[in-house]
């Protein structure tokens, strides 16, 4: 299969927010459901007023459709997010955050800013951390070693970001460098 | 750069000149140098392409000279500031100068190969967050609308045209994946459907 160049060297934003998608989130649905069989899986029955766990594609499907309330994910608030930013303008290393919750938190602000509370803030304080992990891995790159590099916990939309060139950089440096007993030409 | 027979890069990249001292007489090869035909006698110097010296050398036929794109002068120049350095000056616009450094380190012994692999490691390290960051800064220029050319500064201008030809391949990389993660971000907030 061959694809078009400009998708060689990574996996679209829009794709991992495809993958993301499969994550359950909990809601209050407004409409009621048989438990039903998808091709990831049978989820419902949906019972209103009680809470059920669905996928995310599914969660805003409804809730575009007024069908249902998301519940925001435990990380997903002003509080939780304040303090990892503290963390992470603190620290020199990345601070843990919830693998996909780039994609999760723009889809909910996408979706459902009316379900969290204090959207804007959220919002910013996402904008925030980002721009921290962003100055992070900057400084990781100086780091750069034909051999390895670790970045903890940093997420998947960062990683695809800085994979291109991070990897051809790994190639560039592996070339130029030396292992010593490499043959040079004039060795007799 | 790889040693891969038909990679592109290496071709490129070996197509610079060095200079070489023959050490015995080639019959009828003086058109080498380009004009004059005749033979070369030994101790002629002459400007030889890499992929041709290589040979030379090996087979003891010729002795060569560092070339001046990694003479002492710009290896001071290197050491003093590595990003002031325009290295597309050194090997020709569209030219690879960590390929060719790469090659003439194969013809080199263990030392003088060892000093010239540490040159080239640490030019790199040092100009890579410096080709990264214009990236970004190029990324966000145009995916806000394409706000035009905002020369800025001269010196991040003239960086930007003295990248050998690596760089400038990591740089669109780098702009290219920085663009796409900000227009997917920046979709988000004007909310489709």
């Amino acid at each position: 299969m061959a694809l078009p160049p400009s998708l060689r060297t990574s996996i679209t934003p829009p794709e991992l927010e495809l993958v993301a998608s499969e994550q359950l989130v909990e809601i209050v649905p407004l409409v009621s459901m048989e438990r039903t069989a998808f091709i990831s899986g049978a989820y419902g029955p949906l019972r209103p007023p009680t809470k059920c766990k669905v996928p995310l594609w599914m969660a805003s499907n409804l809730k575009l459709k007024k069908k249902c309330h998301i519940v925001p994910p435990v990380w997903l608030n002003t509080d939780f997010l304040q303090e990892r930013l503290t963390e992470e303008t603190t620290s020199p290393s990345f601070s843990e955050m919830p693998f996909r919750f780039a994609e999760l938190a723009k889809t909910l602000l996408d979706v459902a800013p009316d379900d969290l509370q204090n959207p804007e803030r959220i919002r910013s304080l996402l904008k925030d951390i980002r721009e921290a992990r962003q100055a992070k891995s900057r400084e990781g790159l100086a780091k750069l070693d034909h051999n390895e590099l670790l970045l903890n916990n940093l997420c998947a939309m960062e990683i695809n970001e800085i994979r291109p060139f991070f990897v051809r950089g790994m190639d560039v440096l592996t070339k130029l460098t030396r292992e010593p007993g490499q043959d040079a030409m004039d060795q007799t | 750069m790889e040693d891969d027979y038909y990679s592109i890069d290496s071709i490129l990249a070996e197509n610079q000149k060095i200079q070489c001292t023959f050490k015995v007489d080639v019959p009828d090869m003086g058109h080498l140098d380009g004009g004059k035909a005749g033979d070369i006698k030994a101790l002629s110097k002459v400007q030889i392409p890499l992929w041709m010296a290589y040979i030379l050398i090996y087979s003891d036929y010729a002795d060569f000279t560092i070339p001046p794109p990694f003479a002492a002068r710009v290896r001071n120049a290197l050491n003093a500031e590595p990003r002031s350095v325009r290295l597309s000056n050194l090997v020709g616009q569209g030219g690879l100068w960590y390929g060719f450094g790469r090659m003439m380190m194969h013809l080199l012994n263990d030392e003088p190969a060892e000093e010239l692999s540490r040159v080239l490691t640490e030019t790199f390290r040092a100009r890579l967050p410096e080709v990264i960051d214009q990236a970004q800064h190029f990324a966000s220029l145009q995916a806000s609308a394409g706000s035009g050319s905002r020369g800025g500064d001269a010196t991040v201008a003239q960086f930007r045209e003295g990248m050998d030809g690596t760089e400038r391949e990591l740089f669109q990389l780098a702009q290219e994946s920085a663009k796409k993660t900000k227009v997917w971000y920046e979709t988000s907030e004007r909310g489709r459907r």
